[in-house]
């Protein structure tokens, strides 16, 4: 790495909103960013030892993956919401309330800003970014096969339903990489911070699609009408959201909560039934998926 | 400790694991800032150790996991007591039956105790663990249950402002607390279903925005929509001090421990 680009990094790190007597904690931050930056050029540059040279790939990966899937999903939802505002050349716009245009502006712009984060959080740590994907919103792989939502970018009912299902399995993807994330308290928190972002973001999805007329709710419930079919690609996004089991450490030995039986949860008029409660509790907790998963569901989308 | 906001994104990458167990797969992150945090450490005293309040009858939460759990333990308390509490006011009662805000309100209360339940079990039935008391004692004398929103510069909460408050204050806190569970199996476990239970409060704030001012979903008091579109976390003292003015004396929160 080169001096003046060096020096550039820390002038790009020296953010404006600190405060003046910046505490020390805040300086250490500061030193480990750079520290950070500056690793590749390190680790390139130095005869490593061999058990530090098989443990440091492990661990790029890992983090890395993490980070990727992150932003492949940013990129294909930043496109997506693009193309239905009219701001990619080639698409017109969905023709949306003014309301629900402003709502999707919003949406549109933390995506891009979302890009942008995680593009930097894998360059800065030397890593390259991937090839862009190809996308398809119609599921039909750019006309390889029968297209899934053939209307998306002229019914606004269609693009919305499509938005709550990329908003969800993004709310459940960014659950299951938080666990790869943990030992980096930074990243570990931005990830938290762009995850509850995008729960958000599914929430209004859901009241918009609500106002039009749909049955959902703003979390994912039992209750919801179906906007998939059974058995398909798509399906997978809620697979397993009804899931109405958790568990507590109790010592090591995971053990179930007994929510249906022993809690005092249940005082409504009148009373509710084992199932309905049940039900609550599938409400009440969103559940992760893995990263194959994640991926899957975005291949719909992409050729 | 600083009221430090974890509003820019290059915040406290590298402090909190300076002083604690670092593993080898860690260790080259850490080379690089090792040599200047000396010097700094070196410099000065520590400012962290002021967070915590000696008056006598506050709730301490404790450390680590345990602290993190019993410390989203008692904001669940609060949310659950909060959403309880409502059923008897006037706002609650007048709403029709079968309807859409009667409805959301009855998930948002099963939702918040459920909450509270998954975290008492999660402490109070391991011995090795230190649970704070199941009945901290709310004050919502701030609150007007009869009001759904209040007009500007009244001086009581309406209910929907107090939702407001309980669920945007509870997402924030879960971002801000999730770095100090261990990195152990409960640990992680507890991570992952932090991760579960956050995700469902922020549902519940958009919504709760957007029933006061349709398209407040994500303000820029609760995502830095200027900047990186990330929601602002607030770390336990930030977190406690909002609370706090919630809670009767001898049940506000003491969080010196998770810092």
């Amino acid at each position: 790495m080169d001096f003046l680009n060096l020096l550039a990094r820390l002038a790009d790190l020296d953010t404006p909103t600190l405060p003046a007597a910046a505490p020390r904690r805040t300086a250490l931050s500061q030193l480990g960013k750079a520290g950070t930056a500056l690793l590749p050029a390190l680790l390139t540059g130095l005869a490593l030892p061999a058990a530090a040279a098989a443990a440091a790939p492990q661990d790029t990966r890992t983090r890395l993956d993490a980070l990727r899937l992150a932003l492949q999903l940013e990129l294909l939802e930043n496109e997506f919401y693009s193309r239905a505002l009219g701001l990619v050349t080639g698409f017109s716009a969905v023709p949306f309330s003014a309301t629900e245009k402003t709502a999707l502006q919003t949406i549109q712009r933390h995506e891009a800003q979302h890009v942008t984060l995680f593009q930097r959080l894998i360059t800065d740590a030397g890593s390259a970014l991937e090839p862009a994907a190809r996308y398809d919103f119609t599921g039909s792989k750019n006309g390889t096969q029968p297209a899934l939502y053939p209307d998306i970018q002229t019914n606004p009912d269609t693009f919305l339903q499509v938005a709550q299902l990329l908003e969800d399995a993004g709310v459940r993807a960014y659950k299951g990489q938080v666990e790869f994330l943990q030992t980096d308290a930074y990243m570990l928190e931005a990830a938290l911070r762009t995850h509850s972002t995008e729960a958000r973001h599914a929430s209004h999805i859901r009241t918009m699609r609500r106002q039009r007329g749909a049955s959902v709710k703003s979390w994912v419930s039992p209750a919801d009408a179906s906007i998939t079919t059974p058995g398909s690609g798509a399906a997978k996004v809620y697979e397993g959201e009804d899931n109405a089991t958790q568990y507590v450490n109790i010592g090591t030995i995971l053990t179930k909560v007994p929510f249906d039986s022993t809690l005092p949860i249940n005082v409504g008029t009148p009373a509710l039934t084992a199932a309905q409660i049940l039900a609550k509790v599938a409400e009440a907790f969103d559940e992760p998926v893995n990263a194959i998963t994640a991926t899957a569901l975005l291949q719909l989308f992409t050729y | 400790m600083s009221n430090i906001k974890h509003n820019a994104s290059d915040d406290a990458e590298f402090a909190k694991p300076l002083y604690t167990p670092i593993k080898r797969r860690s260790f080259f992150m850490y080379a690089g800032a090792t040599a200047g945090a000396t010097a700094l450490l070196l410099s000065g005293c520590d400012d962290d150790n002021d967070g915590g309040n000696p008056i006598p009858g506050m709730v301490n939460v404790g450390a680590g996991s345990v602290g993190v759990l019993n410390y989203a333990y008692a904001l669940e308390q609060l949310e659950a007591g909060f959403y309880t509490t409502l059923r008897s006011g006037a706002y609650y009662m007048g709403l029709a039956a079968g309807s859409a805000e009667k409805q959301i309100m009855d998930d948002l209360y099963y939702h918040e105790v459920i909450h509270r339940e998954f975290f008492k079990a999660a402490l109070g039935r391991d011995a090795a663990t230190a649970k704070i008391t199941d009945d901290l004692k709310p004050d919502f004398s701030g609150i007007d249950f009869g009001i759904r929103v209040s007009t500007a510069g009244a001086a009581k909460l309406g209910v929907l402002n107090a939702a407001k408050a309980f669920e945007d204050l509870g997402v924030s806190a879960y971002n801000g607390a999730a770095r100090y569970l261990s990195a152990d199996v409960a640990g992680l476990n507890y991570l992952v279903a932090a991760g579960k239970i956050v995700s469902v409060e922020a549902r519940h704030a958009a919504l709760i925005r957007d029933l006061i001012s349709e398209g407040s979903f994500v303000d820029s008091d609760v995502v830095t929509t200027g900047t990186n579109g990330l929601e602002i976390s607030k770390t336990p003292t930030e977190v406690a001090t909002m609370a706090n003015n919630f809670l009767m004396a001898g049940s506000k929160l003491n969080v010196s421990g998770l810092v």
